[in-house]
């Protein structure tokens, strides 16, 4: 199973590779307060990356805050009832 | 469709696949965690059965750190606290899993029938018996929080109480208490004995012949009651009909009726009934009453021959102490000292011996107790037949 997710991961990164290299032409953007001129593959491979470690930090943080609260809630119970 | 706009579609793809993944792995990592928690779970199971409980406590304790939620954790620990002795520990984690927010009702009445078993134990009784009986009244776990207020009362000898318990345990839960009830009544007939009611005291009698037919008992009582007011031969029909309820019992009865063949001048009666309880019972008591008996009556040779072919037959140390009594008169000098030692010495083995048992727990005791000290349960502690014993 690793292996197969190894075989992947390279496949994809060959694709990246691949596709930054057809399309390695710059593309300009504005972004309002700046004005960028990227190469249009790896603009997408770097949109790619960063929505993906966003999804990842979102769904990280939602399990992670929500476990907090629910022990900081059971706590202060449990001072109130042993007090 | 302008394919540009299809590209803008593959950021959120990747977030979306990227939030997936953290979720997947993070269920992934709570199911080992799950693991981990059942293996510990069985690991305090071991040592519980192992009966390592130091060791039990420690697992279960770091299981209710990573696992907040599990109320059988805490109910075990609290449990495990409560039988080390630990009895604060038990009462204060049993008080949070009652205050606690959420917790269903079923395992609320668990935790509060926990709570007040920690309490009899730490001997607020009045905490207890008021837990209970609010449980009761709900009707939640009402059976078993019944059975704990009927060891209260008992405990605190408030026998009415303890009747009207018991009968409503038996309403609700179909099984038979009428023995117990009758043993609650015996407790009340020898408190108004001890106390000259004895008018009263025949009614309790009575009451406890409602209750168990053949209660051994009450039927004791019955005859001590006619013996003490000078009715013997009704004493003597109550504790006759004591030994055919229950033939164990002939140590604690055969004293108390041969006073009263005694006192009536009946001791042929006395020794028939003897010889048809040998045939029944295999214990030494009636041999040793029955030498007594022919010593009194036939003489020292009489009693001494019966004593030895009995002896034969039931070999006992109590009936070979008997024997050195009876015959250390006719010996002199150094067979007297030898004598003297093997007196003795039987004296010191039936010293260290128990003479009952309770039957349900086997706690060994020297003096009857109607009541085991240590189960308490009723009518379960009998003389123990042995060379050494009865």
């Amino acid at each position: 199973m690793r292996l197969i997710a190894i075989i992947f991961l390279l496949l994809f990164i060959a694709a990246g590779v691949v596709f930054g290299a057809l399309n390695a032409d710059l593309a300009s953007f504005d972004l309002g307060f700046a004005q960028l001129s990227l190469p249009k593959g790896g603009a997408m491979l770097s949109a790619v990356l960063l929505g993906w470690i966003l999804g990842g930090i979102t769904a990280w943080l939602g399990t992670s805050l929500g476990h907090r609260r629910r022990r900081r809630r059971e706590r202060k119970v449990e001072s109130t009832t042993t007090a | 469709m302008n394919p540009i706009w299809l590209l803008a579609l593959v950021p959120p793809l990747a977030f979306a696949c990227g939030w997936w993944l953290a979720r997947r792995s993070h269920v992934k990592r709570s199911g080992e965690r799950v693991n981990e928690l059942s293996s510990d779970y069985f690991r305090g199971l071991n040592y519980l059965l192992n009966e390592e409980q130091d060791k039990a406590l420690e697992v279960f304790l770091r299981l209710a750190e990573y696992n907040r939620d599990t109320v059988e954790t805490h109910l075990a620990l609290g449990n495990l606290f409560r039988k080390r002795g630990e009895v604060d520990r038990a009462i204060r984690l049993h008080q949070h899993l009652v205050s606690r927010q959420g917790l269903s009702d079923e395992m609320k009445t668990v935790a509060l029938l926990e709570l007040g078993e920690d309490y009899m134990r730490a001997g607020l009784l009045d905490r207890a018996e008021t837990l209970f009986s609010d449980l009761v009244a709900m009707d939640a776990l009402a059976p078993s929080a019944l059975r704990h207020l009927i060891a209260i009362y008992q405990h605190e000898r408030e026998w009415h109480k303890a009747i009207d318990h018991a009968r409503r345990l038996e309403a609700m839960t179909g099984e038979d208490e009428s023995a117990m009830i009758a043993q609650f009544y015996c407790e009340l007939a020898e408190q108004s004995r001890q106390h000259g009611a004895r008018t009263e005291a025949r009614d309790y009698v009575r009451d406890a012949f409602a209750c168990q037919e053949n209660c051994v008992r009450a039927h004791m009582i019955a005859g001590r009651l006619s013996s003490e007011d000078g009715e013997l031969e009704q004493a003597i029909a109550s504790y006759e009909a004591a030994i055919a309820a229950d033939i164990a019992f002939v140590p604690e009865i055969l004293p108390p009726l041969l006073n009263c063949y005694a006192r009536s001048g009946q001791m042929d009666r006395a020794e028939a009934f003897l010889r048809e309880i040998m045939e029944r019972y295999h214990g030494i008591s009636p041999v040793l009453a029955l030498t007594r008996l022919y010593e009194g009556r036939d003489g020292e040779r009489t009693a001494i021959d019966f004593l030895t072919g009995q002896l034969r037959k039931r070999p006992s140390v109590r009936g070979l102490m008997a024997l050195i009594d009876a015959t250390m008169d006719k010996v002199s000098g150094e067979a007297r000292e030898n004598y003297l030692i093997l007196r003795d010495l039987t004296r010191k083995l039936l010293e260290g011996q128990a003479m009952y048992r309770c039957s349900r727990c086997g706690f060994g005791a020297k003096a009857h107790h109607w009541q085991c000290p240590s189960c308490k349960s009723w009518g379960t502690v009998r003389p123990i037949h042995g060379v050494a014993n009865e």
